[in-house]
Order: structure tokens, then C-alpha cells, then sequence
């Protein structure tokens, strides 16, 4: 009775069992792993209460994109897992259809990253574009009515194209053209053949296969384009003869080893399989296994060709080594398997090889699909009795002890069947406590020459030979009835001995030696590859005693200065490597056997838990450590510890903390408790790289933002403001999920990589302005690094005060304006100078000359005055005039530098005033004829000096030479210019023959400096006329 | 012509030519500058100064060159018109093809050994994006660079200007009939950057502009009395100044961007025309008193054909073996151009001295 191995199928599940171990140690390749020795894969179940924001625990489809995220369509819609969170998709983006939050029965790729949507309820089918939100309805254009009930299912082809199966209607097309389903007979299936939507295509024979579940089964060649049935077969194709099948056939799969399932209605369903020749298989075992009523309707197959079928109550994959299905049950409870449904919906196998199944009662995921774990948990069966295993061997043959607290030793041959070592067979006549004892057993060791050490309670041990199957029981007098903990030998073939009480005892062959007694239980002896002996205490530290026992070399305890321990209660101890020997106790004690030196390693540091129960080496130097909190690995070169769980088929680790051993093909075994785990440390290593980071999510402030679109841009651009962010990561790898360690680096804030820790998110408070790119990367357990460093390039928009190019437009307009003043102080300098000057050279011009021909003519009338009156009258004369005339000449330089006299009124009344008092003079008439726009025309201080002075001039003229009787001034404006008439009805002169003097010639230069024109027109008898136009603004 | 315009002519057909080693050799991670690109790497003093320079300060230098080009063949134009363009092909598609040989072979050398290989595929001048190695591209590849895509990419100027003098008939015709509305649609062109084939819409209305004054007899000697030389380099800093920083800081590949740069990079290179050529006198007449500025002057058209690409290997290999030297990108775009251009003026010097009628046929008869 000692034991069962928990739930085998038969004998041969078992031999199955050990066999893969012995095929991987040969092969490298991986197994399923195997939980109270079931064949079923171990499942973690997905749901809306975890807190990872799963819509409804009614999924029905899952559907892993290029990048590695899982879609998931549920009854509450289309949701997207990143491995730590879903996201709920919906859209009412303008000019796109309402993604509705309904039931999604099956989720397609539709190519450059768009995905096709079947909602089952609403008999609706769209496309979805994640990067723009965009959701398009795509019409369904039957020729005759649809069942109202009828089931639809998509699907698409090798080509390509996309189709919708509907239950007795028949199959219709997308049409690409139309964006539209069209009934287009693509398949022309005989007349009343309606195809159910179980449509498998056969990419080997390019044939599609259509059960009709009134008709039979219909074959399509694509190159011949022609239907094959049971009432046409020209290639005679040997299951369009089989009538067991048909009609009433309603699903059809073939699978990679061209097995052919058809499933059929008579009464129940009936489950076929057949090969290519159309013999029956017996592959159908264990597929009826499920006594409740069931209704399998799909098939997937994944890539290492395990075949599942399920449906309606029923999941079932083929195992491959035992050659049956093995049948998930729809438990009331929830079974080993972790599985719990009632109709299993679609099952996927991601990138990775884990598999998806989504079910009415959430996601569940394996992690074992692809292989990359042999992990064997066993039970022992404690029905009859409870077990307490204490210590584990394996002898040098194979075989495989486990010691039992009060049962004794368990023995088991290599194929795990159970044998009679005969250890209690010659039990010599002692009392039934004395008995007892040695069923109590506490510690096993083999030694060289073969014979196996069993040590027990109260200072009782056997010694038996597995050659002779003879037994000594005896007795260690040094133990002082004290039990048995632990027994090894060092490389000199001595016999160390521990107990409960704190005894060292060595045997040297002859004799047995107390070379210690500490008080307390030494439940580990190490000997370490130098000879030392390493006891790991309860309570009182680890000691480190010479090769000869005899002498502490040195004692670490939690109360030392110097390198204290975490705690003084041990549990374990073995050796990492020449320079490190590791001590479980509480935490991981690293003592370096060079300094002495202990370093700790705790849960801060990655640590399951601060409650050490076993430590084991394997050949590579990794740890493997047992907690309380299961088990863990530590990688002395990466100094990370990577936790392993039901997702890596570790499902017992936490009560397997009484004993480890590591097996002769490197197995590495954990018992305790009633529990066996084993697995090759090596599987657990992995050589590929894992997946490239992906950005999962962009959170703004506290708001996530559509991460697809973003991803889409070439760089996202953020404004001033928008300077807080969180950035979130994955590697997409659901499988290796924890054994991720993530990278990454802002460029342009950090200069080195910052290692995430099991974060896969990071922050990045108050960013300043500034082009920043973010890489990320990750390192799976064995330190392979991800292909590639995946980047995002995030601008962050200054405020535009704060722009070099806004500062130095300002700086620019200021150099402007200071240039533009210092132009405006120089032309006003320039002005002024103009002035002056011209002042001055009126004054000369002017004054000066006349000045001095007063000044000459008042010396000769001077010196004439008593002579020669007449003379001297004249002289007076002229003065008069000169001084007349030099009056006249200051008045127009003062008139016109007087700013009052700006405006054209206070020009053209100095002009009737000239033109008056010297025409009046002379009898002539002058009309003055103003039109009124004049007086708003600005003329400068020289434009209207000069333009009187060219009137004045033509005035004069006419009053000394023309003998007028009328003169006409006229003073009009025309666009862009002032015009002056001065016209008189004079005797005329021939203007080509006039003397153009000082006169004629100043008004032509006056003319020529307002810029204006000045046309003299004149004729003998007909008078002159004198015509200025000037431009005005 | 006078002295003074010709004077001015030289002084800055040799100055344009010799600043092209400014342009062309800065060392910045974007490897081509078109006037809307925006910089990709952090603003500091050298990829400021050297994207100011190279991308902004000194991009007069192109449309003067056209206009100085279209003035004296208009001037000269009173020969026939095949003989003209025979003239013009030995002077600029007999260089030509003779220049973007010497560079493609010069390349093809240094694809041999590994070193130099290095430096060739990093500098990456292959104007059609196709860094491998000659052996690799074959005959036919070096065929296409040799004659429509030379790795001497200054080049195109002197082909566009060949077509150009082609067209002339058609250009004067346009220029002196229409005008208005012939100079405004090629400033239109030159704005947008408008470019056929081997027509340059840039270079088009500076070179009709350059007919337009030569015909209409306008002086361009002195400075009109409207001109402000202060207000027309304050215009030309400012913009190219306030363009750079916009280089760096506007959000890159958007519409809105490449509008803007292009906007300010025309106005900055209109404002430079006019204040340099405004504005130099007082230099030109310096440098024109000077044996040596008469000297290197005459080997402007070597200098032009020679430093593309020994200029940008050079830079390149500058780059790369002095990024031990703290400010080595700023040092690099600072000595080695003005050392290529030493270089290029000593190698014309000893080429025309010892084999006068090798360097005439190189450039096409000039410096004689």
C-alpha cells in the first residue's frame, strides 16, 4: 500500500512518464509536465475577478496579432491582453460604424493589422483598425433569406480569402471590390448540399472539404474546380464512399499525420477517425471518455501536432505518447488540471506554444504546449495512512529511496514501479518501541563500497547491503539515543554522522568518534570541496569546523559585528562554487570562503520569501531554492532569482521542503510532506531570445492613450504641458512573463541602462522641452537579450516663449526697431542739416548779393550825394529796390520755414496775396480758381517752397512781360498729383526762342526737385500758359 | 561692363566658389540639408553654428553665381548661338564629365582599401543611395554616377547651367518681352524649389534676373538710394539665425515646418544677396588690392571641381580619428575645409604651372 502514483492511466502512462525523462537527457527535447501524475496540461485561469480587467468570464475566441498581444473577443466585446491588463476596444469615431459591446464569436486577421469581427448575435461582421479606432461594417449580400437561427461561422482560406460559413445556407465571399459578403457560389456544391460550418481545407491537396449534414461529404478540388460527393467520385476518394458516415456528418478535420476525423449525428454523436485510405483507426480512444452529453465541433492542431477537439462540454487533446485522448472534465470542482468550463470555445496556441483556451468560464493558459518544461510532481497516496517523507536517495542502480517518518523506506525501481529492496525482511527479535524506531527513519546515504546508511530515531541505524539484501540493525552508542539526522561521508570515505542533539560523529571504518557536541539539531552536513566540514544549526548559527571535525574554524551567527547572519535557525546548506557556499537560513546566507565574508539575499532582493527550506546546486552553479513560497532559482552570475510556478508546471514545490537530492542524470528531486518534484535543471534554460519589447501602453497624466496609434507616428509629439507620462512594456512573451528582466533608457535624461526590476512600467515626472527617445530591452533568465532594442521618440514641445527661434525673432525685431530709430535720429540730423544749409544758402544767395549791392550803392550815392544828385537819387532808387526785393526774399525763406504754413490754405492765400498786389499793380486781372481737394494735399517745407516760388516766378513773368489783361491761376488735383495752371492772355512769345535766363531755368529746376513736370505752352498773340504737376501722396 | 562691376564679378564668383567648402563640409548627422530640414540631433554651439553656416549663412552664394552668370552671357550674347554653345560645352561639359570621372575614380581607390573604404561608405555621397562598393554596383551603376548622378555632386550646377545657356534664346526672349510676367513666375519656381529633370527652378530666375539687368541696363555697381545695407543684414542674420533655431526646434516631417524653413531660408538667402553684394565694397576693393586675392581668384573653377568629394572623405576621416579632441566636430568644420580649399588652390597652381594644357582643358580654359 505504501504508495500510488496518483492518477495514472494505466501502468503504461507511467513507463510513458519515465520514458520521456530518459528522451530528454538524450534529446534535449521537452516534455509535457505531469501533475498528481496526470496527463492533462496544467492551466491558470484568466478571469474577471483577478483584477486584470477581463470584460466577462464568457470568452469566446482569442486571436495573438503580429506584434503578440492576445485579442479576445467576449461577451462584453473585443479586449486586447498585454500579459498584465486588458484593454476594452470601442470607437465612435466619425464616419465609422459603433464597435458594439457584444458577444464576439471569432476574431480573423484582415492584414496590416486590421482584424476581421464576427459577432455572433447580431449576425454582424465588420473589420477593425486598432491604429485609427476605425470599425466598418461589411454588408452581408444574400440571394435568399438566411435561417434565422442559423450559426455563422468565418474563416479563411490559404489564399487568403475570407468567407462565411451559415448553417443551411451555404458559404458566401468577401468581395474585396463590393466590400462585401456576396453569394457568388464560390463553391458550387450540388443543389441542396447546404455545408455545415465545420469547412477544413486541405492545403496538401488543395481540397476543401464541406460536411453536409443531409447530404454527406462534398470535396472541392481547387485546380480542377470541380465537387466531388458520394454520387459523383470520379478519383473515387475513399470517404465519399463510406456510408457509416455519411449522411448526417457534421464536422471534418484532417490532421498533420493525415489521420481524417468526421463526426456524425445518428441519435448521438459518433466520433471517426480514419487514415487517407479510408481504413478506421482506433485514434478515437478516451475521445468518448466523457460520460455527459457533449457536443465537439472543432479541431485545432498546434505546432508540435498535439490535437485538440472540443465543443459543448467537451475539451480533449491527444496525447501523443499514450496515443488516446485525454479528457478535460467539465468538474463541478475545479480539477488537477486547473481547468474549469462548460463549453470550451476556441483554443489557440500562441508564438511561445502555450495554449489559449477560451471558455464560458474565463481565459485559461498553459504554458506547456511548445515544451519547454519536464517537470513530474507525484502524490504519495495517504489514504491508508499519512506520509511524511523525510529523506530521498538514489542508488548507484537506479533505484529511488524514500525515507518515511514511522513507515519505513520506500523503494522504488528506475521505472518508478515499486520493489522489495528487502531491507525489513531479517528484522532480528527486539520490542515493538524498538521496532518503531527503526521505521522512523531520518536519513539516507549510500556509501562507495554500496551499502546504504539509514539513519532513525533515538540513535538507531541500519546498514544495508543492497547485494546481499541483508540488513544490520544496530546501534550509535556516541548518538546517545539521540535520532539520526543526517549522514554523509567526505572524500577520505568517512562516515559523518549528525543528530537531534547536536552530535558530530565520524566513523572511520573502525570506529565511531564524537569529534563534536553543539546542543542543538544539526539537520545538514556539507563538506566542502577543500575538506571543511559546514554544519548548518537550529538556533545556533553555521559552524565551519576543520576536515578532522575537531576544531571550529569559524561561527557565524545572527549576533556577530562581523558578518552576522539573517538568522541563526538553518535549514540547508551546499556549496555554489569554489569561493561561495550557500546557507539557507531564513534568507539566503552567501559566506565567501576567501574573506569569510557573508552577504545576504533576501525578498528585497528577489528572494520568494525570507523562509529557506532547501538549497541545492546543480552543475551549472545555479541554486535551486525551496521556500515556503515554492521555489525559486539563483543565478550566481546574473545575482537574479527567477521564481518557478504552476506556469512552469511547479505545482508542489511548497510542501516538497524536507530533503533534496540531485540524481544521477541531473535530475534534481524535492521531497517533503507526501510530495516528489523533479525536473532537469536544464529545461528551464532557454536559448532562444525572447520576443522585442512591445509598448503596450502610454498613460498621460493619469489617462491612457490609444498606444497603437501613437506607435503609428514617427515620434509623438507632446505639448509643454504634457510633460508627466508612464511608459508600459512587455516583451509579449506569456510564457516567460516573470523570467523577463526589462532594460531600458530615456535618451536624453538617462546616460545608462536602468535595469526595471519586475516592472514593466516606468515614469517620467516634469520632463523639460526636448527630444527624448525611450529604448527598451529585455534579458530572459539566461541573460539572452531580445533581438532587438525596441524605440519610441517622444517631443516634448517647449512653450514658444521659450523657443530659441521665438527669442531670437524677438531679438531680430528689436534690431529692427533700435536700427530703424537710429535711422530716424540720423535722418532728423540729416533734415535739420538740410535746412540749414539751405537757410544758409538763401541767406547768402540772397541776402548776401544783395546785401552788397546796397552796401555798394549806398557808398556811391555816398560819395555822389553832394556832386551828383541825380545819380545819387538813382543809387537811392535801387537801394530801395534792393531792400524791397531782400525783404520780399526773407519773407518767402521765413514763410517757408514756418510750419504753419504747411497746408495748401496757407499756400494758395500767399499766392492770391502775391498775384494781388503785383497784378493789381499793373492793372491786370487775375481769377483764381481752387478746387476744393486741394487744400488737403500735403506739400513739404521744400516741395512748397519751391512750388510758390515756380508761381511766383510764372506770375512775375506775366505781370512784366505778357501785357496781359487776365491771368487765370487754376490749382486742381488729379490722382497722385497737385497740377498749377498759370495762363494769361498776353501777347505770347515763341518758347523756342525765348531767353530761358535765370528765370525760365530756376522754375525748371524747381520743378525738377519736387520731382514734377513744368510745361511752358505759348504763342505769339495767344497768350502763355506755364502748367506744373507735381506728385503729391 | 566697367571695372567696378567686373571687379565685383570676380571677387565674388571666387568667394561663392570658395565658401562652398563651408557648405559642404560640415559634419552634422543629417548627411544632405535641404532648405526645409530640420536637425535630428541636439542643439549645441557646433550643430548650431555649423547648420547656420552650412545651411543658411552661406546659401547666397548659388543664386549669385546664376545671376552673375546670366548678366555676362547676356552681355556677351551678340555671337552666334552655336558657337556659343560650343564654347560652353568645352567650357562646362568637358569639365564635367572630366571632373566626375576624377571623383569616381578617386572613390573607386579608396573602396580598396579597408580603411579608406570605411571613410568612403560612411561619408555616404552616393547621390542615389547605393553606398556599396563600385565592384559591387557594377559598370553599368558607375556609367549612370559618371554621367547623371556624380559623386562630385557639386556638378549639377555647372549642367544646369549649360542647359541654361541652351535655353538662353528662350530665356532673353521671356525676359525682355514678358518680364512681369516671366520673373515673377521663376521666382515663384526658385520659392518652391521647383525642379525638371536637369532644369533648376531655383537657378532660373537668378540667371533671367541676371539677363534682366544686363538688358534693361540696370545698375548694380552702387547701392540704389532705397537701400538700407544695415536693414539688409539684419533681414539676412535674422532670418538665417531665427531659421537655425527653427531647424531644431519645430516639430520635424510636417507640412507646416518645411513651409516655414523654406519660407525663411528664401527670404534669408534674398536678404544675403543684397547685403553682400551691397554691402562688400569696402572689401572688394580691399581684396582687389591684394597680388595674393588676384592670384587664388583665378583658380576658382578648379577649386569648384576638385573639393567634392576629397572635401567630405577628408571631413569624414577628420571626424573620425580626432573624436578623442574635446570640440573635434566644431575643429574638424572649422580647419578642414579652409584646408581643402589650400590644398585645391596649391594643386591648381602646380597643375597649371607644370601641365597648362591639362588644367586648361579641366577648366574648361579659365585663369589664362
Amino acid at each position: 500500500m505504501l504508495f500510488y502514483i496518483g492518477r495514472f492511466q494505466n501502468r503504461k502512462a507511467l513507463i510513458r512518464f519515465v520514458y520521456m525523462k530518459k528522451i530528454l537527457l538524450l534529446t534535449g527535447l521537452i516534455y509535457s509536465c505531469i501533475v498528481c501524475a496526470q496527463q492533462g496540461y496544467t492551466f491558470n485561469r484568466i478571469s474577471t475577478d483577478d483584477g486584470t480587467g477581463l470584460a466577462s468570464n464568457v470568452v469566446y475566441c482569442t486571436y495573438q496579432d503580429v506584434k503578440g498581444f492576445i485579442w479576445v473577443g467576449t461577451a462584453n466585446g473585443l479586449q486586447r491582453f498585454d500579459g498584465n491588463k486588458f484593454i476594452t476596444f470601442g470607437t465612435s469615431n466619425p464616419g465609422s460604424n459603433k464597435l458594439p459591446v457584444a458577444d464576439l464569436a471569432q476574431i480573423l486577421d484582415a492584414g496590416n493589422g486590421n482584424i476581421w469581427l464576427f459577432f455572433n448575435t447580431r449576425k454582424e461582421v465588420g473589420v477593425f483598425n486598432p491604429i485609427t479606432f476605425d470599425y466598418h461594417i461589411i454588408p452581408i449580400k444574400n440571394s435568399q433569406p438566411i435561417p434565422p437561427r442559423a450559426n455563422m461561422r468565418l474563416w479563411k482560406d490559404s489564399k487568403k480569402n475570407i468567407f462565411l460559413s451559415i448553417w443551411k445556407y451555404g458559404i458566401i465571399r468577401f468581395d474585396e471590390k463590393q466590400q462585401a459578403f456576396t453569394d457568388e457560389n464560390y463553391f458550387p456544391l450540388p443543389a441542396g448540399w447546404k455545408a455545415s460550418t465545420s469547412v477544413f481545407e486541405d492545403t496538401l491537396r488543395k481540397r476543401y472539404w464541406f460536411p453536409c449534414p443531409d447530404s454527406g461529404l462534398a470535396v472541392y478540388d481547387a485546380d480542377a474546380k470541380k465537387v466531388y460527393t458520394r454520387h459523383y467520385n470520379p478519383l473515387h476518394i475513399p470517404l465519399l464512399e463510406n456510408k457509416i458516415i455519411q449522411p448526417g456528418v457534421t464536422e471534418f478535420f484532417i490532421d498533420r499525420k493525415r489521420r481524417h476525423w468526421v463526426f456524425n449525428w445518428t441519435g448521438g454523436q459518433n466520433k471517426w477517425c480514419f487514415n487517407e485510405s479510408g481504413t478506421q483507426l482506433k485514434d478515437t480512444a478516451g475521445i468518448n471518455d466523457n460520460p455527459e452529453y457533449s457536443e465537439l465541433v472543432n479541431f485545432f492542431e498546434t505546432k508540435d501536432s498535439v490535437l485538440w477537439v472540443y465543443g459543448a462540454n467537451g475539451l480533449f487533446n491527444y496525447d501523443n505518447n499514450i496515443d488516446r485522448f485525454y479528457f478535460y472534465e467539465t468538474a463541478s470542482t475545479i480539477s488537477a488540471t486547473g481547468i474549469r468550463y462548460q463549453s470550451a470555445n476556441q483554443v489557440m496556441e500562441d508564438r511561445d506554444g502555450s495554449i489559449w483556451i477560451a471558455t464560458d468560464n474565463g481565459l485559461y493558459f498553459a504554458s506547456t504546449g511548445s515544451g519547454t518544461f519536464n517537470v513530474v510532481n507525484l502524490l504519495f497516496d495517504e489514504s491508508k495512512g499519512a506520509v511524511d517523507i523525510t529523506d530521498l536517495l538514489q542508488l548507484q542502480t537506479g533505484q529511488y529511496w524514500f525515507s518515511i517518518w514511522g513507515r519505513g523506506i520506500i523503494t522504488l525501481d528506475k521505472n518508478f514501479d515499486r520493489y522489495d529492496a528487502g531491507i525489513y525482511n531479517s528484522v532480528p527479535a527486539m520490542d515493538n518501541a524498538r521496532r518503531t524506531m527503526y521505521n522512523q527513519v531520518w536519513a539516507l546515504y549510500q556509501n562507495t563500497d554500496g551499502k546504504v546508511w539509514i539513519g532513525c530515531q533515538a540513535g538507531k541505524y541500519m546498514i544495508h547491503d543492497a547485494a546481499t539484501r541483508k540488513t544490520s540493525f544496530l546501534d550509535l552508542k556516541e548518538a546517545e539515543e539521540a535520532t539520526i539526522r543526517y549522514i554523509t561521508a567526505d572524500k577520505r570515505g568517512t562516515i559523518w554522522i549528525s543528530t537531534q542533539r547536536g552530535h558530530i560523529i565520524k566513523y572511520d571504518g573502525k570506529t565511531f568518534t564524537t569529534v563534536q557536541k553543539f546542543g542543538t539539531i544539526i539537520p545538514k552536513i556539507l563538506i566542502d570541496n577543500s575538506g571543511l566540514l559546514w554544519l548548518a544549526t537550529h538556533n545556533q548559527g553555521l559552524y565551519c569546523l576543520t576536515s578532522d571535525g575537531t576544531k571550529i574554524l569559524r561561527h557565524y551567527t545572527s549576533d556577530s559585528k562581523t558578518n552576522p547572519l539573517f538568522i541563526n535557525s538553518g535549514s540547508d546548506i551546499d556549496q555554489i562554487n569554489d569561493s561561495t557556499i550557500a546557507y539557507g537560513a531564513g534568507a539566503l546566507n552567501l559566506i565567501n570562503l576567501k574573506t569569510g565574508n557573508v552577504t545576504w539575499l533576501t525578498f528585497d532582493d528577489g528572494l520568494p520569501g525570507n523562509t529557506i527550506q532547501r538549497v541545492r546546486a546543480d552543475k551549472n552553479g545555479n541554486l535551486w531554492i525551496i521556500t515556503l513560497n515554492g521555489l525559486c532559482r539563483y543565478n550566481s552570475n546574473t545575482k537574479r532569482f527567477t521564481p518557478y510556478g504552476r506556469k512552469d508546471g511547479i505545482t508542489l514545490a511548497n510542501m516538497t521542503t524536507k530533503a533534496d537530492y540531485q540524481c544521477t542524470e541531473h535530475y534534481i528531486m524535492f521531497t517533503g510532506s507526501n510530495a516528489v518534484m523533479f525536473f532537469l535543471p536544464s529545461i528551464f534554460d532557454n536559448q532562444e531570445p525572447p520576443p522585442d519589447v512591445v509598448i503596450t501602453d502610454f498613460k498621460l497624466f493619469n489617462d491612457y492613450v490609444p498606444v497603437d496609434s501613437l506607435l503609428a507616428l514617427p515620434k509623438l509629439q507632446l505639448n509643454a504641458h504634457q510633460n508627466s507620462f508612464s511608459i508600459y512594456f512587455s516583451s509579449l512573451s506569456y510564457l516567460q512573463k516573470e523570467k523577463l528582466t526589462y532594460y531600458y533608457k530615456m535618451e536624453g535624461i538617462d546616460k545608462d541602462w536602468i535595469k526595471a526590476d519586475w516592472q514593466s512600467f516606468v515614469n517620467y515626472s516634469l520632463l523639460p522641452p526636448g527630444s527624448y527617445t525611450f529604448y527598451v530591452y529585455c534579458e530572459n533568465i539566461d541573460g539572452i537579450r531580445s533581438k532587438n532594442i525596441t524605440s519610441f521618440k517622444i517631443y516634448i514641445k517647449p512653450p514658444f516663449w521659450r523657443t530659441y527661434w521665438f527669442i531670437s525673432s524677438g531679438l531680430f525685431l528689436l534690431s529692427l526697431l533700435l536700427y530703424t530709430l537710429h535711422r530716424m535720429r540720423v535722418n532728423r540730423i540729416l533734415a535739420v542739416e538740410k535746412i540749414r544749409n539751405r537757410v544758409a544758402r538763401d541767406l547768402h544767395d540772397d541776402m548776401g548779393s544783395t546785401l552788397s549791392t546796397i552796401n555798394i550803392l549806398s557808398t556811391m550815392a555816398k560819395s555822389r550825394l553832394n556832386t551828383d544828385t541825380v545819380k545819387t537819387s538813382e543809387y537811392i532808387s535801387k537801394i530801395s529796390e534792393n531792400s524791397q526785393r531782400m525783404m520780399e526774399a526773407m519773407d518767402d525763406i521765413v514763410w517757408s520755414i514756418k510750419p504753419m504754413n504747411d497746408n495748401m490754405q496757407k499756400i494758395t492765400a500767399r499766392m492770391r496775396e502775391f498775384a494781388t498786389s503785383v497784378l493789381e499793380a499793373k492793372d491786370i486781372e487775375v481769377d483764381f480758381d481752387i478746387e476744393e481737394k486741394v487744400y488737403d494735399v500735403k506739400l513739404d517745407m521744400e516741395a512748397r517752397r519751391d512750388f510758390f516760388l515756380v508761381f511766383k516766378e510764372a506770375i512775375n513773368n506775366a505781370a512784366k512781360y505778357s501785357k496781359a489783361n487776365k491771368i487765370f491761376v487754376v490749382l486742381i488735383t488729379k490722382p497722385g498729383r497737385l497740377e498749377l495752371t498759370v495762363k494769361d492772355n498776353g501777347k505770347g512769345f515763341i518758347v523756342a526762342e525765348a531767353d530761358s535766363g535765370n528765370g525760365l531755368n530756376n522754375m525748371q529746376k524747381r520743378a525738377d526737385a519736387m520731382k514734377g513736370v513744368l510745361q511752358i505752352t505759348s504763342k505769339q498773340g495767344e497768350g502763355t500758359t506755364v502748367k506744373l504737376t507735381v506728385p503729391v501722396l | 561692363m566697367n571695372k567696378a562691376l567686373s571687379q565685383k564679378f570676380r571677387f565674388f564668383t571666387f568667394i561663392c566658389i570658395a565658401l562652398l567648402a563651408y557648405v559642404h563640409g560640415y559634419n552634422l548627422k543629417e548627411t544632405y540639408l535641404a532648405p526645409y530640414s530640420t536637425v535630428n540631433e541636439p542643439l549645441t554651439f557646433t550643430s548650431f553654428f555649423e547648420y547656420f553656416v552650412a545651411n543658411g549663412l552661406l546659401r547666397f552664394r548659388i543664386p549669385m553665381l546664376f545671376i552673375i552668370s546670366g548678366y555676362l552671357y547676356a552681355a556677351y550674347d551678340q555671337r552666334p548661338y552655336l558657337q556659343q554653345i560650343k564654347k560652353r560645352f568645352k567650357t562646362l561639359i568637358i569639365p564635367f564629365l572630366l571632373w566626375s570621372a576624377a571623383a569616381l575614380l578617386l572613390t573607386f581607390a579608396l573602396q580598396q582599401f579597408s580603411y579608406t573604404a570605411d571613410i568612403v561608405s560612411t561619408a555616404k555621397l552616393d547621390q542615389l543611395q547605393d553606398n556599396r562598393p563600385y565592384t559591387e554596383i557594377g559598370w553599368r551603376g558607375m556609367i549612370q554616377r559618371w554621367l547623371s548622378a556624380p559623386v562630385a555632386y557639386q556638378l549639377w550646377f555647372i549642367v544646369s547651367l549649360f542647359i541654361y545657356n541652351l535655353i538662353y534664346p528662350s530665356i532673353r526672349w521671356l525676359v525682355i518681352k514678358i518680364p512681369y510676367i516671366w520673373l515673377p513666375l521663376t521666382f515663384l519656381s526658385f520659392f518652391l524649389g521647383f525642379q525638371f529633370i536637369y532644369i533648376d527652378g531655383r537657378g532660373l530666375f537668378f540667371f533671367s534676373l541676371g539677363i534682366f539687368l544686363q538688358k534693361k541696363k540696370i545698375s548694380i555697381e552702387n547701392q540704389p538710394a532705397w537701400f538700407s545695407t544695415g536693414l539688409a543684414f539684419i533681414f539676412f542674420i535674422g532670418f538665417t539665425v531665427i531659421k537655425t533655431f527653427m531647424a531644431f526646434e519645430l516639430e520635424p516631417n510636417t507640412i507646416g515646418t518645411s513651409l516655414t524653413l523654406l519660407i525663411f531660408y528664401q527670404l534669408s538667402v534674398l536678404a544675403g544677396i543684397m547685403a553682400m553684394w551691397f554691402g562688400s565694397d569696402k572689401v572688394i576693393k580691399w581684396c582687389m588690392n591684394k597680388k595674393w586675392f588676384h592670384q587664388a581668384s583665378g583658380f576658382s573653377f578648379f577649386l569648384y571641381g576638385m573639393h567634392v568629394p576629397l572635401l567630405p572623405y577628408m571631413m569624414t576621416m577628420a571626424v573620425k580619428e580626432l573624436s578623442f579632441l574635446p570640440g573635434y566636430r566644431l575643429l574638424s568644420y572649422i580647419i578642414i575645409p579652409a584646408f581643402v580649399v589650400v590644398l585645391c588652390l596649391s594643386t591648381g597652381r602646380v597643375l597649371k604651372k607644370y601641365l597648362p594644357s591639362f588644367y586648361g582643358i579641366l577648366t574648361g580654359g579659365r585663369g589664362f
